[in-house]
Parts: C-alpha cells; sequence; structure tokens
C-alpha cells in the first residue's frame, strides 16, 4: 500500500515518463506531482487536465450503460477507465482513480513520444492507481 | 499575491511556527510553518468523508481516535491498524485539508489569532507548504467566480428547477439536485454526499449557470415591476431558448 509520493515515483519508472500527478477532477486540485509539466506549472496544467477529465467523466456520452444491457463486468465501478491524449508534445495518459470513498481523482502521467511506449505505460498506470488505494 | 489573503499567516510561515490559526470561518493547523490540517464548519471533516461512503463503519473511527487521540496520531493509526490505505488517507486527507483552508482563508473581518503550540489529534499525514494553500484558496475563489459570479448561492437552500431544452446535469450533478430541497444549502448536501463542500459548490453554481437550481428565499423586499414587453417579443421565434433567457433573466436580476 504506497502513498502519494511513492506511486509518483514508480509512475517515473515507466519507460519514457517525464512527469506525473495526481489531480481532483471536481476541483481541479493538484494533490501531488513529479518531473516535468507541460508549461512548467504543474498547478496550472492540474486544472487544464481536471477540465478534461471531468467533461469524460460526467457527460452522458461516454457513461451511459448501453441499452443492450451488454455492461457485464465493465459495468461496476468508474464509467470511463482512462483518456489518451497523442500530442506534439508527448503522449499523456489520465486513468482515473477508483476509490471506496467518494472521490474524484485521476493519475496523470506524460510520456516521451520516442522513447515511451503507449501501450506499456497504459498497463502500468492501471496497475498504479490500483494500488495507490489499496 | 500570498499576502492577500492572510499576512499573519505569511510572518508564521516565516518563522515556521507550530500552532493553530483561528479566523472567521476555520482554522489551519501548522507545524514548522507548514499546514499540517484544516477545519471549517462549512466542509464536511475526514471523519464524514471517510464514513457517509461506509468506507469506514462510524465505529471503526471512533476507536481509532479513542486510541490514537492523545498522541495526536490517529491518521498513523488508520493506517497501522489496516482500516485504511496509506494512499487513501492522504488523498482523503488532502481533499478535507485544502476544503477546510479555502473556508477557513476566506476574506473576514473577525479577529485572527494563533495559539503556539497547539496541535491536532490527526497528527501528521501530508504537509503542505503555506504558500500553496494560500494560493489554491485564490484560485479556487477565481473558478467559482468564473462560472457564475454570485457568491450567495454558495450559503443559501437551493431547488431544483425545471430544466429547459437543453443539456441535463451531469452524473454528479444529479446527485447534488436531488437532494436539493430548498432547505438543505450547498455545505449541507455535500455532507451527506460525503464529499468536499467545495466540490458541491463548484456543481451548484455550474447548475446555476445551467439554469437548473435556484435559491429557495428570493431576496426579500416587494418583487419588482415587471414592464409588459414589447408586441414583436413573441414574433422573434417560435422556438426561444428558454435556457438560455432564464440565465440572462437571473443575471440581470442579480445585477439590479
Amino acid at each position: 500500500m504506497p502513498g502519494i509520493d511513492e506511486c509518483l515515483l514508480q509512475a517515473m519508472v515507466v519507460p519514457g515518463a517525464r512527469g506525473a500527478s495526481i489531480v481532483d477532477w471536481t476541483s481541479g486540485l493538484a494533490i501531488g506531482s513529479i518531473g516535468d509539466s507541460p508549461g512548467g506549472d504543474p498547478e496550472a496544467n492540474a486544472a487544464e487536465t481536471a477540465e478534461l477529465a471531468r467533461m469524460a467523466a460526467e457527460y452522458t456520452s461516454f457513461t451511459t450503460r448501453t441499452a443492450d444491457g451488454g455492461d457485464g463486468e465493465l459495468g461496476k465501478g468508474l464509467p470511463v477507465e482512462d483518456l489518451i491524449v497523442t500530442a506534439h508534445n508527448g503522449y499523456h495518459i489520465i486513468r482515473f482513480v477508483e476509490t471506496d470513498f467518494d472521490s474524484s481523482v485521476f493519475l496523470h502521467l506524460w510520456l516521451d513520444r520516442d522513447t515511451g511506449n503507449l501501450a506499456l505505460a497504459r498497463l502500468r498506470i492501471a496497475d498504479l492507481a490500483e494500488r495507490l488505494v489499496l | 499575491m500570498a499576502s492577500a489573503v492572510s499576512p499573519m499567516l505569511v510572518r508564521l510561515t516565516e518563522e515556521k511556527a507550530t500552532g493553530v490559526l483561528v479566523r472567521d470561518h476555520g482554522a489551519l493547523y501548522l507545524v514548522d510553518g507548514e499546514v499540517v490540517h484544516a477545519e471549517s464548519p462549512a466542509a464536511p471533516g475526514l471523519d464524514v468523508l471517510l464514513t457517509a461512503s461506509g468506507r469506514l463503519p462510524r465505529e471503526g473511527w471512533e476507536e481509532a481516535v479513542a486510541e490514537a487521540g492523545v498522541r495526536r496520531e490517529v491518521g498513523r493509526h488508520l493506517v497501522a491498524s489496516g482500516r485504511l490505505g496509506c494512499g487513501e488517507l492522504e488523498i482523503c486527507h488532502l481533499g478535507a485539508l485544502f476544503d477546510a483552508a479555502y473556508f477557513a482563508l476566506t476574506p473576514c473581518s473577525g479577529p485572527t489569532r494563533f495559539r503556539y503550540g497547539v496541535g491536532h489529534w490527526i497528527g501528521r499525514v501530508r504537509p503542505v507548504p503555506t504558500p500553496v494553500v494560500e494560493r489554491e484558496a485564490l484560485r479556487r475563489g477565481a473558478l467559482l467566480d468564473s462560472i457564475w459570479p454570485h457568491p450567495e448561492i454558495d450559503a443559501a437552500p437551493v431547488v431544483p428547477r425545471d430544466p429547459g431544452p437543453g443539456r441535463g446535469p451531469t452524473r454528479r450533478q444529479a446527485t447534488v439536485l436531488a437532494l436539493a430541497d430548498g432547505v438543505r444549502t450547498p455545505p449541507d448536501i455535500a455532507r451527506m454526499l460525503g464529499r468536499p463542500a467545495f466540490n458541491t459548490l463548484l456543481d451548484v453554481r455550474r447548475l446555476a449557470a445551467a439554469g437548473l437550481v435556484d435559491t429557495a428565499v428570493r431576496p426579500s423586499g416587494p418583487p419588482p415591476e415587471r414592464p409588459a414587453l414589447p408586441a414583436w417579443v413573441p414574433e422573434v421565434s417560435d422556438d426561444p431558448d428558454i435556457a438560455l433567457l432564464r440565465r440572462l433573466r437571473d443575471a440581470l436580476e442579480a445585477t439590479l
């Protein structure tokens, strides 16, 4: 059961990681951050990524269950698992963290496009998000 | 900018003070000039955030306070006894800290006092540098005002209003709306949901901006006389954007 700092340190071990943060997407609060951040201001960065995450986590286009009942295992838990933004400045993986209390938190990993491996990083960050709240 | 919040806090940070700063709307606990805890009557405490969801039974919380409260190590004890994960505690506690700090640092007219040496029984979880807390409090105020610049709704009983055509509430907003009964204020609703109060204020202001929520009590005084509409108004459109018109009307009323 790692804490926030341990989780961020482990995120930086992911190949190609440039920076990582834990953010509350309702308030835009940067709960913790490590490494670089695009633009160099982790707090501004948190507020901006929080906006994007909120849209995905809240709007019905992404959150309504399918009408045919095909929600099986995926029907449990958070409606959205992660967001991936492929940008000129790198890959961004935003992974929602599921907690047993009411919260709105995600892990944001910023990856270098040349040295990062998106598929691998996505799996690692999913694992970290799960262990963060064990 | 930091001094805009509390000059006293700047001085206490410089001298690496330990104790509690008490203001009108809440208190900040400092250890060596860093914020370790915050409390406000408007913000649900860590106990509410953890027990409202059923994450921790109320007895479990009380046991932890009884066992470790005197040593001022309740936070550490919750983790050491296996009741809570370290990450869970830190996320939940930081959420509560910044939430209460926002209210505690609201500009106020009353006295600000500092009592040296006073600690909090939750203990040291994850201290935050004081300038970070102040910056965040300012950012939060500006964020609320950018959404819907009428702070009176933050402490007023709220009621849902009929949604016009347009987008309805989002997932989390709907849970806030379901508890808006014309008696409860946004902080009351936050407490019932076990969510930080500031997050609920954001939802309520967004709902207000979308014309989906209203204050239950109208400002007192005789209702303003509404001038008759010019005859051409109904001819403008067969399908007026009701949500937009409502927002316009609310904004106009608020500025008059």
